[in-house]
């Protein structure tokens, strides 16, 4: 699993590569939980590359949701394979969190 | 002893009858002179020889002063016999008393063949000390041609000089030979070699008494004295003589040498004393105190200190820094002024201190320091620091053996920290089998049973314990709660929470006295689940959620209501339309939105059922277990077919045929998440059973 980190002026974009499981779970925990993060107005999520994500996976952005919500920070994820998005969906995330299919609608959003 | 003691006597009177100083005796034949004395010294050597040997252990000292004390003193007794001798020649009564003389001289051969048998049969013990087969061979072959010179002359045979001078100087050699095994003596202290040197001196000088004695008797021409074996009594005499001299150079070489020999000894002491700390499970605090003694005496070493390397095995436990005459300010100082020299990481050995910048002005004038450290498979343990006030006394070779120390101290440490952690795994394992028997017994093993619907289950843990659960309750007017969840993440924390939502499930649908009509006596499940939801709020760590469905079955009206928060979707095969396919419903997982606003997630399903329908419940452990190419995932369309060609038979059966086929997916893969799996199968309503 790599995260990889993209800052522009009011978005940042993180290109997830990989499965999400446990171990990496880690990873985007420390990724998502910089003060910092809160400053952009945006934060864009690329799953394109995201292979798999467990329960521990879904786990990171779910003890996240509350605290972008308040800091008005949006949320997004784009890209999504139809595997990983079945796994959004049975949750019942997709009502919850904003999945787009592509880039530019993410930019929109 | 009686027959040696007789044989004396004998030899005393044949002796005297010789002499011609008890004329009542008569002239007593030649012979019997001979064979009395040589019955004598046969008895008393064999005497000795069959005794227990005098070497007890290795007390080589005690036997040495035995020897002295006891033969020696015989010595003594025979100097003062002889001059008692000497004082009678003077008086004129004795002036010509043969009978006194002749008395004398016998009771002296009789100390001096005492003498010798002790002392020969002592050496014997030491010659075999630690000796093998050939050397006992070769004693024994020596005593016997020793005994053949005793016959030779018992039986009269008087070799001409041409061939038993060689045959005696053959013997010498041997003996000779004999007196070269002194392996003993490495086995002495420094003390007790120079002890040993001096009970040899004096051994020695009893030996040449007696040897004086009978030199001078022989010439003395008033003594018709019977002959001595001679050759024996020369070659036990010589041999007992030179044994002792021998022993006393090889002693007093080793000297000199003495003080390495015992250095190595006692490191080797040292190596198994640490070695045994390892066998008795010691402290690793006793570890370093034993490493640091023990170094210390090995060099004798003015002062030391052993740094213990902070967070790694057993320094935690043992002192940080342990010293060795020295005080822990003067270490800071020392140490601070080492780190100023930028030192090598490892072995390091500096003879010159005091020449060095930044040691001078020390309180101590320490010239040697030793730095060594204390290697482990994975990390260094410590360093240990040895100083000297001499310069140039530590070498190449102090180092190999403090090295020797280091790295038995090391896997001592190393040992005891494999012991602990040892126990600790079992211990683990001891309380996760406790909580898999906790948690089995959470897992209803008798299932609802009516005729009505046939139930079948199926649950397995990744691990020891699980986050996977299912549950039942009988409602009154025929209903049945049927509960099934998942909590996120494995192990003994998702254990813990499937704990608590099977006591929130078993609270929840508690009868509520206060509900106005029949049907809100009871939670439906959407309403449980937002209860539910808020019951986890507050013990649910933020980054955990469970996943749940309930099914609440009314089987007098044929229907069943359930909502899905966040769980699979239920398998359903529809036996009228002949169809399987999967409910389609949303819901929100619990735990993911902490506030009232769940229930808007959450919806209920009503469904009525006909006889033939079958509904599978299962957890994602199911469709997302690994197999095939290894990243494959089993997969929802892979169980709705398995139900399509199995949906006819019984639950029990459909559930295995099912269970095969996951199995047959899965093998060779390990089980990555928990897996559950219920099958329901609908009957055709038959009226209760009358009672």
């Amino acid at each position: 699993m790599k995260v990889t980190a993209q800052p522009s002026a009011d978005t940042l974009t993180l290109l997830l590569d990989g499965e999400l499981d446990a171990s990496s779970a880690i990873v985007l925990d420390t990724e998502l939980a910089k003060p910092d993060i809160l400053n952009f107005r945006k934060v864009l999520i690329d799953c394109a590359k995201l292979s798999y994500i467990s329960s521990a996976g879904l786990g990171v952005f779910i003890s996240h949701l509350q605290r972008f919500q308040d800091a008005n920070v949006k949320l997004v994820f784009f890209n999504m394979q139809e595997k990983v998005f079945n796994v959004f969906e049975i949750l019942g995330l997709d009502a919850l969190m904003t999945i787009v299919p592509s880039a530019t609608e993410a930019e929109a959003a | 002893m009686p027959f040696s003691l007789l044989s004396w006597v004998l030899l005393l009177l044949s002796a005297l009858s010789h002499s011609g100083a008890s004329p009542w005796l008569g002239v007593w034949p030649e012979w019997s002179t001979q064979l009395t004395q040589g019955a004598f010294v046969l008895g008393i050597f064999l005497y000795y020889r069959y005794r227990s040997s005098p070497l007890q252990g290795q007390a080589f000292v005690r036997l040495l002063r035995g020897l002295l004390t006891g033969p020696g003193m015989l010595a003594l007794a025979c100097v003062g016999l002889h001059l008692l001798e000497r004082l009678a020649k003077d008086q004129p009564v004795f002036s010509s008393n043969s009978l006194f003389f002749t008395c004398i001289y016998t009771l002296n051969l009789g100390l001096f063949v005492i003498f010798l048998a002790r002392t020969n049969y002592a050496w014997r013990a030491l010659v075999l000390f630690r000796s093998g087969q050939r050397l006992q061979r070769e004693w024994t072959v020596f005593e016997v041609l020793l005994g053949f010179t005793l016959l030779f002359r018992l039986v009269g045979i008087n070799p001409p000089n041409y061939i038993g001078i060689p045959i005696v100087v053959a013997l010498g050699l041997y003996g000779i030979y004999l007196s070269g095994h002194q392996k003993w003596v490495a086995y002495l202290s420094q003390r007790e070699k120079w002890r040993a040197v001096l009970l040899q001196a004096g051994l020695l000088l009893g030996v040449l008494i007696f040897v004086q004695y009978f030199r001078v008797t022989q010439a003395d021409p008033q003594l018709i004295a019977p002959q001595p074996q001679y050759a024996f009594l020369l070659l036990t005499a010589f041999f007992s003589a030179f044994y002792a001299l021998m022993g006393l150079m090889v002693t007093f070489f080793n000297l000199p040498i003495s003080d390495i020999i015992e250095q190595r000894r006692s490191e080797i002491l040292r190596l198994q004393r640490l070695t045994q700390i390892i066998q008795r499970g010691q402290t690793s605090a006793e570890v370093y105190g034993i490493l640091l003694e023990s170094a210390v005496q090995t060099v004798s070493a003015d002062a030391a200190w052993l740094d213990l390397a902070p967070g790694h095995a057993g320094a935690e436990s043992a002192e940080a820094t342990q010293y060795f005459n020295l005080s822990k300010p003067q270490v800071d100082e020392l140490r601070t002024r080492l780190a100023a020299h930028d030192l090598p990481e490892g072995e390091f050995i500096t003879n010159d201190l005091n020449m060095r910048a930044g040691f001078e002005g020390l309180p101590q004038h320490f010239r040697s320091l030793l730095q060594l450290p204390l290697r482990g498979l994975q990390f260094n343990y410590g360093m240990l620091y040895l100083l000297k006030l001499e310069p140039h006394t530590f070498d190449r070779e102090d180092l190999s053996i403090l090295q020797t120390f280091t790295s038995q101290a090391v896997l001592s440490i190393e040992n005891l920290e494999l012991v602990r952690t040892s126990l600790d795994n079992q211990r683990t394992q001891e309380e996760l089998k406790i909580s898999f028997q906790v948690q089995d017994s959470l897992i209803p093993k008798n299932l609802p049973t009516d005729n009505w619907f046939e139930i079948s289950s199926h649950s397995l843990a990744a691990r020891e314990v699980g986050g996977d659960f299912y549950d039942f309750l009988h409602l009154p007017g025929r209903r049945l709660a049927v509960i099934i969840g998942d909590v996120s993440g494995k192990g003994v924390t998702a254990a813990f929470h499937m704990a608590q939502m099977k006591g929130i499930f078993h609270s929840l649908m508690q009868e509520n006295p206060l509900a106005k009509n029949e049907r809100d006596k009871f939670p439906v499940p959407s309403r449980f689940m937002a209860q539910a939801n808020m019951a986890l709020t507050h013990c649910l760590e933020k980054s955990s959620f469970i996943t749940s469905s309930l099914y609440i079955i009314d089987y007098e009206q044929g229907g069943f209501v359930f909502a899905r928060a966040g769980h699979c979707h239920t398998l359903y095969y529809h036996a009228l339309r002949e169809e399987v396919f999967y409910f389609d419903s949303a819901g929100l997982g619990l735990g993911i939105i902490r506030n009232e606003s769940y229930e808007k997630h959450i919806k209920n399903q009503f469904y009525d059922y006909s006889p033939g329908d079958v509904m599978v419940i299962y957890t994602d452990g199911i469709v997302e277990a690994r197999g095939g190419s290894g990243t494959d995932e089993y997969g929802e369309d892979r169980l709705k077919l398995r139900l399509e060609e199995s949906y006819f038979q019984n639950a029990e059966e459909i559930k295995r045929y099912i269970l095969n086929d996951l199995n047959a997916f899965t093998s060779g893969y390990p089980i990555h998440d928990d897996q559950t799996l219920l099958v329901i199968k609908f009957k055709s309503a038959q009226p209760p059973p009358t009672a």
